[in-house]
């Protein structure tokens, strides 16, 4: 009974700390595939002024998989004739900030609206401040992340310890 | 296409209740109706088709024409930024929308056009054979003439240098033709609409396509649609005397008005085009109204 009561009680205990530390792990994660998508539009528009909807289709898996599905999102939108919405847009992302979502937002909507040297400013402008939030999640994941991990660690012990 | 970049108030009634071979041009204005030209007649589009009640009418917003243009230029408008500059856009399917709204300009430099408010929708048409009776006019012992079409606007002159481009495909003449395609409307945005035999060389300037063209594509024929400046015409000139033949389109009601363009005085002067195929709109777009000779004497039966 004492060591099914300890593995339940460590279980929670885990499960609590490993769910912060991936909520951290993905927002740094979500911000630096971010930037790396402005990296994309500022080469694929100068170069070759390659359309919005190919330049995010043509991102690898691994970089899709960490917009948690704003990529689909935003296609969804545009192949649906639907006006870009911010709740839309941003459906399936939670752990966003009222600012982060609204530039967020904003970025998607100017993408594509104007000429190709106010476009790429616009990027660039954008890629700044998405630089800003990768640099605090970053902080965050590095001050919370790993110390709800370690927190969980120590509440297993005192589990063990306490039923010992 | 058109379903992709028309809103649905607009799509349903057009895909439902109007026929697309016959339509020629849909005309949207802010607040004013819709217009639609199907052959030589002008109706007002409704929401249960065609009409010729003003009330019935349907009237685009501001921002249903903004939406069309965006939607037309594949949610990129820095991609067709060079295009809306010259007043144009041609979406995939080579559909050509002539844009109206505020030239921008800055230092002498087009920048962009910004404020639409109004869209001349073309919808291009593949009409088969109908190049075939001007056939044996242009090609001679197994050269082909220079040639220039010449009809009034939405007169037919793309639809027969499309066709002209598939005969010489279908009758396997091997030559090698480089389609200098400067609006995108001759191979229909890429759907293969130009043959076996044929390069293509898509929204460049006359004079870069024909230098670029001539240097790296070696063709023996160049057809080009709507020659109108003087750089055109400078273009057309070292092409001729590069050895290439020529077949291009003009604007002009007839052979006399073409004759009276200041632009083409040299063209004219050095007997270029040795023929000269006239279209006209009095039977509906393309009907033929006469080829000439360099001399422009009219030749074989009357039209």
């Amino acid at each position: 009974m004492k060591i099914l009561l300890i593995i339940i009680f460590s279980s929670f205990c885990l499960f609590f700390g490993a769910r912060f530390y991936f909520k951290y792990k993905r927002r740094k994660s979500f911000f630096d595939a971010l930037i790396f998508l402005c990296h994309k539009f500022d080469v694929e528009i100068n170069f070759s002024r390659e359309r919005v909807v190919n330049i995010i289709s043509s991102l690898e898996e691994k970089v899709k998989q960490n917009l948690c599905s704003l990529d689909k999102n935003f296609i969804s939108c545009i192949e649906n004739k639907e006006s870009l919405e911010k709740d839309k847009l941003l459906k399936s992302i939670s752990f966003l900030s009222e600012d982060e979502g609204n530039s967020i937002f904003l970025f998607f909507k100017s993408l594509g609206r104007s000429d190709m040297e106010n476009q790429l400013k616009e990027i660039k402008n954008f890629e700044n401040k998405f630089s800003q939030f990768c640099l605090s999640s970053s902080q965050d994941f590095q001050k919370y992340g790993k110390l709800s991990i370690k927190l969980a660690i120590v509440a297993c012990l005192m589990v063990v310890v306490l039923f010992i | 296409m058109l379903e992709q970049i028309l809103p649905s108030e607009i799509c349903l009634p057009l895909t439902k209740y109007v026929s697309f071979n016959a339509l020629n041009e849909i005309r949207l204005r802010v607040d004013k109706p819709i217009v639609l030209s199907m052959g030589s007649q002008k109706f007002f589009l409704s929401s249960h088709g065609t009409t010729g009640n003003l009330k019935e009418a349907i009237f685009p917003s501001k921002t249903m024409i903004e939406d069309i243009i965006f939607r037309a230029s594949e949610f990129s408008i820095y991609s067709v930024n060079e295009q809306i500059k010259r007043g144009f856009l041609v979406t995939q399917g080579g559909v050509r929308l002539g844009l109206g709204g505020d030239l921008i300009e800055e230092k002498g430099q087009i920048k962009t056009l910004t404020n639409f408010n109004s869209i001349n929708i073309r919808i291009p048409h593949e009409v088969k054979n109908c190049s075939l009776s001007c056939f044996d006019y242009i090609i001679e012992n197994g050269n082909i003439l220079n040639t220039l079409i010449i009809s009034p606007p939405g007169g037919g002159k793309t639809t027969f240098l499309r066709d002209f481009i598939l005969q010489l495909s279908s009758r396997n003449f091997a030559f090698n033709v480089l389609v200098l395609d400067e609006r995108g409307e001759i191979d229909l945005g890429s759907k293969g609409c130009i043959g076996n035999f044929a390069d293509k060389i898509s929204f460049a300037s006359k004079k870069v396509g024909f230098e670029n063209g001539i240097r790296s594509l070696s063709p023996n024929l160049i057809i080009t649609d709507e020659l109108g400046s003087s750089d055109d015409v400078q273009a057309l000139l070292y092409a001729c005397n590069s050895g290439v033949s020529i077949m291009a389109s003009v604007h002009a009601d007839s052979v006399e008005s073409f004759l009276a363009k200041e632009d083409f005085a040299k063209v004219i002067k050095e007997k270029v085009f040795k023929r000269f195929i006239v279209l006209s709109l009095r039977n509906g777009p393309g009907t033929l109204e006469g080829v000439y000779n360099e001399n422009l004497s009219r030749l074989g039966r009357k039209y």
